[in-house]
């Protein structure tokens, strides 16, 4: 045989060209897309053809105040999440790897627990007569209970939680690919720590922030368990308005237009981190 | 200097004092849930006031609970072995392959894990319904599949483009069909990749809830399932007992993966 | 007495057991060139580093005009410094880059405008203000980061190995227009470097490193002329060895015995030898010559291959003990190719070009 027949004879054996892509495309369009594009098609078609849904959604207080409370723990979120983190990243990339993988190991026993463990947990922690509150009151930094559980507060403290490992972990590579040197450049130029840290190593973690930040972001909007566990019923956020739209309610229309606007918000973002980072980056930092 | 670790004077005391109280508070409901588990309140009281392996002994005595494990373990491991194998070949078309729209397609592959989760579970729950693929395993393991495509794409993809190809190729002209040098000398380059592969898609099934929310019938249920409803009537210790067996399952994964990676770096 | 400018007194430097620098101690008077030569692991760059503050050294004093350094943290000791590694500030164009230490010294924005052009001047890169570092090639790069380090007056540069990443040709461009730097500003410069043509092109002194320690402070010339230990001889220039046996010594001049035989004497030798002692000669390549002066030694070698290369001629020859020298004669004392083309004969030398050394 020669080669190029047995290069051909490969080729389709063990694809390296297009064909490989088949099995992953054909799973995608059949139970992605056209799943996602139907549930979208219902937001213009239920109860009937047009854009009331749209209206509804955008005309009602109620949902406002929904759309509202998303934006505002999700931007929380992410601002504590990067102050955080930052000191955090920072250490694990210049420390000593035996002290190192010892936070590493931390960070992802955290991270692969399960997400309900930990959800539980916050919901025991946080409760009115939990650990935290009664830890508080013995200290006598406070007189009563913190409402720190079915409201914002605690949406806010359990995400941030969830969120760290996110966050920490792409920073550590942005911060790892800074130079030393540079550091060092800097001082002896005269910057002092607080010139240096201003100047130079804040300006080239950017990079790392930005994508870590938003990617937080994203995922805080559409985030479902959390919110639907430790938030109160008062203050709801989008993915759990849609999920009881859909389940309790029953109101397809109305819930799928919910949906895709969390769609079209998400991929917009999405788009600008494609634009920040670039996709290998984003795929390969994951 | 503020990256010489040995050079940071009292900014490291600082720094490495917050990196501390993190940690802390990273690990502060996993090691709670523990003690929690083996605390004598009904009530959880904490500190409890006495010792037992009661919740422990609830849980087991509840075949519920049992077979929600094992419902998971089946549809985790079916839907990590597709997705790895589905992955494996879309990594080498999208690493390897020279056609347009490479990076669209690449994108597309990723949308999964972008999306949010809850849109997508609302969006396969509606299909399901319609085909009749609703609370079957059949549909747990495509609509899991799907999750876990993204994540099992990402670490073969990375691995086989830090692989360098011209080794192949030397397979190759060695005598070596571009079939077995692939078998033989790329797989077992990117074994790594592939290991991880396997790890995260079968945690993207495991640990995934909302779809399992929606997905889930009375006589199907996974376990995150089976706890969120326990979660939604009380806050029982019987699930901490359940979440301490999980917080194990993870170390042990860990464990696994940090030996094997040493094994495979050697 | 004057108070040397920069002073570094008995430096010492361990990691753990391992000790990188045993004790050095060099004056250095304001204006001058001192490069710190070596290998690699021979503790100049830890010298280098404990002057900037990168590295505290475990004992020893670093002083500027009578004045300890050592309390000092990097960032207020107004030293310049270029690295062997790019280190500009990649988020910063080049103006920003030279600018920067200007800022950070909050100088009105003014002068800093008109010391930025000054300084792209003297480095000849007036028209690349605003291009960001990595659109810069590596000698830009590098000129820049002396532009950078230049910016503030300072009174001492330091160089730790700037031209290490450079090619050939780009490392003699740059190594003049250092010169010229070096004679426009009059700056000091501690330059540290393992090339010792480098070494030899740039300073005015330089100081050899041999595993923590300083082997030879001097002028260039006094390394290649006069070394004080085969080890300078052998690292400055080409050099060959011969095992030699010493017969008498007397006011640093000596009488030998090679090893084929032929007694030698009038050759240089700085150590102290006792009779009958083990010895090694060392004469330069260049030191021999195919036709006989007067008072020369002479040495009788078989010829294995010769090269032509412009000037001289390269020869590798066997002495009559089976050892392989390198002869560089210059090319027109070869005397057409009678004198090349016959493989056995003599060759000469000046002993008083010829050093002896304890083997």
């Amino acid at each position: 045989m020669s080669v190029d027949a047995r290069q051909s004879f490969a080729t389709l054996r063990m694809p390296s060209g297009f064909g490989g892509l088949l099995p992953a495309l054909v799973l995608i369009t059949l139970f992605f897309l056209v799943p996602v594009v139907a549930l979208l098609l219902r937001s213009v078609t239920e109860p009937e053809p047009g854009l009331q849904n749209y209206a509804a959604l955008f005309g009602d207080g109620t949902y406002a105040r929904v759309f509202f409370n998303t934006f505002l723990v999700a931007s929380v979120v992410t601002a504590v999440t990067v102050v955080v983190a930052f000191p955090v990243a920072w250490m694990l990339a210049i420390m000593p790897p035996v002290l190192g993988s010892i936070v590493f190991g931390v960070i992802i026993l955290s991270m692969w627990t399960n997400l309900l463990t930990r959800t539980y947990a916050w919901m025991v922690l946080l409760q009115r007569t939990g650990v935290i509150n009664r830890t508080l009151i013995g200290l006598g930094v406070v007189d009563e209970p913190l409402p720190l559980i079915n409201n914002l507060t605690g949406v806010t403290i359990g995400m941030v939680y969830i969120m760290l490992p996110f966050m920490i972990l792409p920073l550590v590579g942005t911060l790892r690919a800074i130079d030393p040197m540079t550091l060092r450049a800097a001082a002896l130029c005269g910057a002092s720590p607080i010139a240096a840290f201003r100047r130079i190593l804040l300006p080239l973690s950017l990079p790392g922030i930005a994508a870590g930040g938003l990617m937080v972001f994203v995922m805080s909007l559409g985030y479902f368990v959390t919110p639907a566990l430790l938030g109160g019923t008062s203050n709801m956020m989008l993915a759990e308005m849609i999920a009881q739209m859909i389940q309790s309610l029953l109101n397809w229309g109305l819930g799928s237009a919910a949906a895709f606007i969390l769609l079209a918000v998400t991929m917009a973002l999405y788009a600008l981190q494609l634009r920040l980072v670039g996709a290998k980056r984003l795929a390969g930092g994951v | 200097m503020l990256l010489d670790y040995d050079r940071m004077g009292w900014l490291r005391v600082v720094l490495l004092g917050f990196t501390g109280l993190v940690a802390a508070f990273l690990l502060l409901p996993v090691v709670f849930i523990v003690l929690l588990s083996f605390g004598s309140s009904r009530w959880l009281a904490f500190p409890p006031p006495g010792w037992t392996l009661k919740w422990y002994e609830e849980l087991l005595a509840d075949p519920a609970w049992l077979d929600a494990a094992l419902t998971s373990m089946r549809i985790a491991a079916m839907a990590a072995v597709l997705a790895v194998a589905i992955g494996l070949f879309a990594s080498f078309a999208l690493v390897r392959g020279e056609f347009r729209g490479r990076d669209v397609l690449r994108g597309l592959l990723l949308t999964p894990m972008i999306l949010p989760v809850v849109v997508f579970a609302v969006a396969i729950y509606a299909f399901f319904l319609r085909l009749g693929l609703g609370g079957t395993t059949i549909g747990f393991v495509i609509a899991h599949t799907v999750l876990a495509l993204p994540f099992a794409i990402i670490p073969i993809a990375t691995a086989l483009e830090g692989f360098d190809k011209t080794i192949e190729d030397a397979a190759i002209v060695c005598g070596a069909s571009p079939l077995e040098a692939k078998l033989r000398v790329t797989l077992p380059s990117i074994k790594i990749g592939i290991f991880s592969a396997a790890i995260f898609a079968f945690l993207a099934s495991w640990d995934e809830v909302v779809v399992a929310i929606f997905m889930a019938s009375p006589t199907l249920q996974t376990l995150p399932v089976k706890i969120w409803g326990s979660l939604r009537q009380d806050l029982s210790p019987v699930i901490a007992a359940a979440s301490s067996l999980l917080v194990l399952l993870t170390l042990f994964l860990m464990i696994v993966t940090a030996f094997i990676r040493r094994r495979f770096s050697k | 007495m004057t108070q040397p400018f920069l002073s570094i007194r008995n430096i010492r430097k361990t990691f753990g057991a391992v000790v990188a620098v045993h004790d050095v101690t060099v004056d250095i008077p304001k204006g001058e060139f001192l490069t710190f030569l070596g290998p690699s692991g021979s503790g100049k760059s830890t010298t280098l580093y404990a002057i900037a503050g990168f590295q505290d050294p475990s004992s020893g004093d670093v002083l500027l005009q009578g004045s300890s350094l050592l309390s000092v943290p990097s960032h207020k000791r107004n030293i310049g410094m270029v690295f062997q590694r790019y280190t500009l500030f990649p988020h910063l164009t080049v103006a920003e880059n030279v600018a920067f230490p200007l800022r950070v010294r909050r100088r009105p924005d003014k002068e800093v405008k008109r010391k930025v052009d000054d300084m792209l001047a003297l480095v000849r890169l007036e028209g690349f203000a605003d291009r960001r570092p990595g659109a810069l090639s590596g000698g830009q790069q590098q000129r820049v980061a002396l532009a950078r380090a230049l910016a503030y007056d300072p009174p001492i540069l330091l160089m730790d190995e700037p031209l290490s990443a450079l090619d050939k040709k780009l490392r003699e461009e740059i190594q003049a227009e250092i010169r010229r730097i070096h004679r426009e500003t009059g700056v000091t410069i501690l330059y540290v470097t393992h090339d010792q043509e480098e070494a030899l092109h740039l300073s005015d002194r330089i100081a050899l490193f041999k595993e923590g320690r300083i082997e030879q402070i001097g002028s260039g010339e006094d390394l290649y002329l006069r070394p004080a230990t085969d080890f300078v001889a052998g690292f400055i220039g080409n050099s060959n060895f011969l095992p030699a046996e010493c017969l008498e010594t007397a006011h640093g001049s000596a009488t030998i015995r090679l090893a084929d035989g032929s007694v030698v004497s009038g050759v240089k030798a700085n150590h102290s030898l006792s009779r009958g002692q083990k010895a090694r000669l060392m004469v330069r390549p260049e030191a021999f010559r195919l036709t006989p002066g007067a008072s020369c030694a002479e040495l009788a070698v078989e010829f294995i291959d010769t090269a032509f290369f412009g000037e001289r001629r390269r020869v590798v020859a066997r002495t009559a003990a089976g050892q392989e020298i390198d002869i560089r004669p210059t090319s027109d004392a070869a005397d057409g190719h009678g004198g090349i083309a016959s493989r056995s004969r003599q060759v000469f030398f000046d002993p008083a070009a010829a050093f002896l050394f304890p083997a």
